[in-house]
């Protein structure tokens, strides 16, 4: 059985920022792991989340569905959403990942960064 | 003094429950009993191990407990159930695990015992034979019954299929001095890929649509009726207005750049706003052809880019002009340009092909598809061939794990003989 593991940071920005680091594949079996872990991490007060996919090799559609179900729950009342996610980033994909990413347009709905702490301070 | 739980003839009660015991003599059972071990075991403890051999059987006095194959439960059991029985008639190893749900009270009779009980009287092995037996027949009749629930449910996926195989189009429209083939291979497990394509109403374009709905199964396969149903539907009649005021006047006011642009925006907000909470979304690639210039007006949202191999050797890939449809209600796509001349093939797929795997795991790619492609005089329907006969060889013996789908388009020479 596929499993990930999450770790949960804290960082200072502008605002508190959530750190979730992940390892390992997100795919059908362990992408409600990772939407369970945002929500429980939401749920406690975070607002506005950085989903380190530093230790991610492989990435499916059943990922992607939880990354825009991570950023549903983020979405603020009065957001328009016309503008990429204020809440919801990404840092770091491997290569593989960072290929699927641009290839379904992800980079359109979500900024994405290389280094950690210009990733934080963009919050 | 025996509480009334651990007395003997408690412990004969319990074991009298059991299938495998319920036609054994009192002197038998009551042997069974005096040599049965008393266990009491707390919460969450795994008292049975699946795959490990053991010589015990358990039976519950109080408490419950949980039969499992890893996180998947199979059976949840309590006072007067039996467990790890299969184990000491047979002694192989444990078919599945069995975890304490609260605190209980087990009865426990190591395999030796039991069968030296067992040979004090005769008629003794004839009573468990009948009851394993017995037992035997209520399986065969619950796979029968499962059997017939199976093929039910078969025959319904099956419909589902065919339904779904109407919302793929049963012919393309004709255009003079074009040619355009198109291969669909649905892969075992239900899938969402789709294709159409389909003339407007009231310009001169042909509509060239392939999709893929991420993930697998029925979830799919629904919502890929939905995306390409949205998809024609507002290229046809997105302007509404007008066809209610005057039939036949559907987007009459339209150029082909705003149609291309009003059926995504809409079909992508729609599904977003509607059913943003299931996260389901497609790549799609959308493009308008005007056959009499060759000029194909295009949004690539998401999709994996089609391939123009020119007639001169070259290739184009058309990159994304957006991101997948269905997410973000305030996406915003580019409409893009590029002119097919005489002799050149476009050529668009789903993932179905360059993600096939071969047994090691490998991809087709993108790259593959470079390297098999021969556009060089053959009919769109050839190269569709060649394209697919190479995928397969690639594959192997490994299974076809997603959907596959093709289009492939030349501009003939006027009056060019193929």
């Amino acid at each position: 059985m596929t499993t990930i593991n999450i770790m949960v940071g804290q960082a200072q920005g502008n605002v508190p920022v959530t750190i979730l680091r992940v390892e390992g594949d997100i795919d059908a079996a362990t992408h409600k792991a990772l939407q369970d872990k945002a929500s429980e991490v939401i749920e406690s007060g975070s607002t506005h989340i950085l989903l380190d996919l530093g230790g991610v090799e492989y990435m499916g559609s059943a990922g992607f569905r939880a990354i825009h179900a991570i950023s549903n729950m983020l979405r603020d009342d009065d957001s328009t959403g016309l503008a990429k996610s204020p809440h919801l980033k990404l840092l770091n994909p491997t290569e593989a990942v960072g290929r699927v990413i641009k290839t379904l347009g992800f980079d359109v709905y979500l900024d994405i960064f290389q280094d950690r702490d210009e990733a934080v301070s963009s919050f | 003094m025996e509480t009334p739980l651990t007395s003997t003839e408690n412990k004969i009660k319990t074991l009298r429950k059991c299938l495998f015991l319920k036609g054994l003599e009192d002197a038998v059972l009551k042997e069974l009993a005096a040599k049965a071990e008393m266990l009491r075991v707390t919460e969450d403890e795994t008292i049975v191990i699946q795959g490990e051999t053991g010589s015990k059987m358990y039976f519950i006095i109080s408490g419950s407990a949980r039969v499992h194959h890893g996180d998947v439960t199979l059976a949840n059991i309590g006072a007067g159930d039996v467990f790890g029985e299969m184990a000491v008639l047979d002694s192989e190893k444990r078919s599945a695990s069995v975890t304490t749900e609260s605190a209980a009270l087990l009865l426990s009779i190591e395999r030796d015992v039991f069968y030296e009980a067992l040979s004090s009287d005769p008629n003794a092995f004839k009573a468990v034979i009948h009851a394993v037996l017995e037992r035997e027949r209520e399986i065969i009749q619950d796979v029968k019954t499962r059997s017939t629930k199976l093929m039910a449910y078969e025959k319904e996926m099956e419909i589902g299929r065919r339904i779904q195989a109407g919302f793929l189009p049963k012919s393309v429209p004709a255009m003079e001095n074009w040619e355009l083939a198109s291969c669909f291979e649905a892969a075992r497990e239900v899938a969402g890929d789709f294709y159409d394509v389909f003339r407007l109403n009231t310009l001169p374009h042909v509509a060239i649509v392939i999709g893929d709905v991420c993930d697998k199964g029925v979830g799919a396969a629904l919502f890929m009726t939905l995306f390409r149903s949205l998809i024609r539907a507002s290229s046809l009649y997105g302007n509404m207005g007008s066809a209610l005021v005057d039939e036949g006047s559907d987007n009459v006011s339209l150029t082909a750049t705003e149609v291309l642009m009003n059926s995504v925006l809409t079909t992508n907000r729609y599904i977003a706003t509607t059913h943003g909470g299931s996260s389901m979304f497609a790549s799609v690639f959308f493009g308008l052809l005007d056959t009499g210039s060759g000029e194909l007006l295009y949004v690539n949202a998401g999709h994996e880019s089609p391939i123009i191999f020119r007639k001169n050797g070259e290739t184009e890939l058309l990159d994304i002009t957006g991101g997948v449809i269905g997410l973000f209600p305030a996406a915003r796509y580019a409409v893009e340009t590029v002119t097919l001349s005489e002799g050149d093939l476009f050529f668009t797929y789903t993932d179905g092909i360059n993600e096939a795997k071969n047994i090691q795991g490998e991809q087709f790619t993108e790259q593959r598809i470079l390297e098999a492609a021969a556009p060089e005089g053959n009919s769109t329907d050839t190269f569709l061939r060649i394209m697919l006969d190479a995928v397969k060889a690639f594959r192997g013996e490994a299974d076809q794990s997603d959907d596959i789908t093709m289009l492939a388009l030349k501009f003939q020479s006027p009056g060019a003989v193929e």
